[in-house]
């Protein structure tokens, strides 16, 4: 098993370019499927998620080509299969979005419950509501859930909860129905509007994106395209508070400024100096930073996704911060390793109390999820001494070289291999 | 051979467009039909929602159109459509 370490204590310091965001690409890649035309898709992150969910396209039929610049062909035209067996979708949370594609584009589909990051029950009620909604029949079978519909007709969706998942697959399969579909309280993040604006290119006719109200007119038919993903806020927002962590200096490169102001804003609350560019972010720290308060929200609220990165943070701020977590149920485990390494937190349901310490000590810690990793590389770069982060295959389906990029800032982190060959990256330019 | 580094060149830098309401609207409508959007369409999607995801980073669109507020740009559109109409 793939370890990272960490010798903490440096300073960051440089400029940092973001890759296309993770969130977006998984919904835009098999969005691909509605057309029989070939799509180009650029600026993809170059990570497990996005290659595992190529395979996943290509088993379905699709000819795909990935190269590792981040730019993907696909070639849907000769798909037939409308089932994504457990092996696959078990690998990936977003799997899910092959429903409402396949759906949307076979009026049939049985995709194997999804797999993805263990941070409390994620429920699909609420896609499943939307198809239903839509006029298909939809039941869960030996693991499997399938979905069928002679024809799915447009109709008003109202969503329980504000569900960045729901909203996407039922535009995914509302773009091609006949009517009018409705989505009230729709998710307003970003991605959501990636998402749209891919389908839009396509030939599809969403409106809406980005506010609670979203508008499908049905299409008969779509087509190839070539588009660019927006960049990974989650990725910037990531890289903003490893700046701030390790009392750096760091331009974020790539960014779209106004997808981070809840970042931004916390960062400045807790006395870090945060300077917006056009399409950058320079994040100044000096000393410790001040205690704060965090809720996640959806968007535009505190990203759920930053949370644990957040708290790393917070692990050695001036004072006792509380973060409460209103998005997922179990999204704490990561507390118990930082306290490993001299955190002081203490956690009771949905709050977790973190009284600032003057410094963290490196430690071997496990990664528990994805942004729990991202919490864990940022402690072990405050920490004094080395890190070693266990589980390095939950942090690699969502960050994009995060070592090279580390290195280049300044940081002292390598990987070390299953055989316990260490493996530290040369950098043959500054840039 | 002659040595060019001697002599007077002439660069041409492209002009950043003024930060007036119309040439950021018009700079960012060539933008987005040049990449292949309809851009009325994801013009109305930035007013509505506020996301510069609607507006493409190419031309440096994405930046420019956020150099003004929605609601500047949209007083903009309104008093032109107003006084353009109001005799018809």
């Amino acid at each position: 098993m793939e370890k990272l370490r960490i010798c903490g204590g440096k300073r960051l310091k440089g400029r940092v370019r973001v890759s296309g965001a993770k969130n977006a690409a998984v919904a835009i890649l098999p969005a691909a499927l509605l057309t029989e035309e070939t799509c180009i898709i650029d600026h993809l992150p170059y990570i497990d998620d996005v290659k595992v969910l190529a395979e996943i396209l290509s088993e379905l039929g699709a000819e795909v080509k990935l190269d590792s610049n981040g730019k993907i062909s696909i070639d849907a035209a000769d798909i037939k299969e409308y089932r994504v067996h457990y092996d696959l979708a078990r690998r990936m949370r977003a799997s899910y979005y092959l429903l409402g594609v396949l759906l949307g584009r076979f009026g049939k589909a049985e995709v194997s419950y999804p797999g993805g990051c263990e941070i409390g029950t994620r429920p699909i009620d609420q896609h499943i509501k939307g198809f239903e909604a839509l006029g298909a029949k939809v039941e869960l079978e030996h693991g499997v859930i399938k979905a069928y519909a002679d024809k799915l007709v447009g109709n008003e969706i109202y969503l329980d909860v504000v569900s960045v998942g729901a909203t996407i697959n039922i535009m995914l399969a509302s773009v091609k129905a006949e009517g009018v579909t409705t989505i009230v309280t729709a998710a307003k993040e970003p991605h959501v509007v990636d998402v749209a604006n891919f389908l839009n290119r396509m030939g599809a006719n969403v409106k809406g994106a980005g506010t609670d109200v979203i508008r499908i007119k049905g299409v008969d038919k779509l087509y190839g395209c070539e588009y660019t993903i927006i960049p990974d806020q989650i990725e910037a927002g990531t890289f903003m508070i490893a700046a701030a962590a390790t009392g750096g200096d760091v331009i974020v490169d790539n960014v779209i400024p106004k997808h981070l102001e809840a970042v931004t804003a916390k960062l400045l609350e807790m006395g870090v100096e945060v300077i917006e560019g056009e399409d950058s972010i320079r994040v100044i720290a000096r000393g410790r930073p001040r205690k704060v308060n965090i809720k996640t929200q959806p968007y535009p609220g505190f990203p759920t996704d930053l949370q644990q990165p957040m708290s790393a943070l917070l692990t050695i701020a001036e004072g006792t911060s509380i973060i409460t977590e209103n998005v997922w149920e179990s999204r704490f485990k990561h507390l118990e390793e930082l306290a490993r390494m001299g955190a002081k937190v203490k956690v009771e349901d949905r709050i977790a109390i973190i009284e600032g310490v003057d410094h963290l000590t490196g430690a071997p810690v496990v990664a528990s999820d994805l942004r729990a990793g991202a919490a864990l590389v940022i402690a072990g770069l405050i920490a004094r001494g080395v890190t070693e982060i266990s589980n390095v295959k939950y942090i690699d389906r969502g960050y994009e070289k995060i070592e090279e990029k580390l290195v280049r800032l300044g940081a002292d982190i390598c990987r070390v291999d299953s055989n316990g060959e260490i493996h530290r990256l040369k950098l043959v330019s500054s840039r | 051979m002659k040595d060019n580094f001697q002599e007077t060149t002439m660069f041409k830098i492209e002009k950043e467009p003024k930060d007036t309401p119309k040439d950021i609207l018009l700079t960012v409508f060539d933008a987005l039909k040049e990449k292949g959007y309809d851009p009325i369409n994801q013009l109305v999607g930035y007013f509505i929602s506020g996301d510069p995801t609607y507006i493409t980073s190419h031309r440096n669109a994405r930046a420019i159109i956020r150099r003004l507020e929605r609601d500047e740009l949209l007083e903009e559109l309104i008093s032109f459509y107003i006084e353009k109409n109001k005799d018809i």
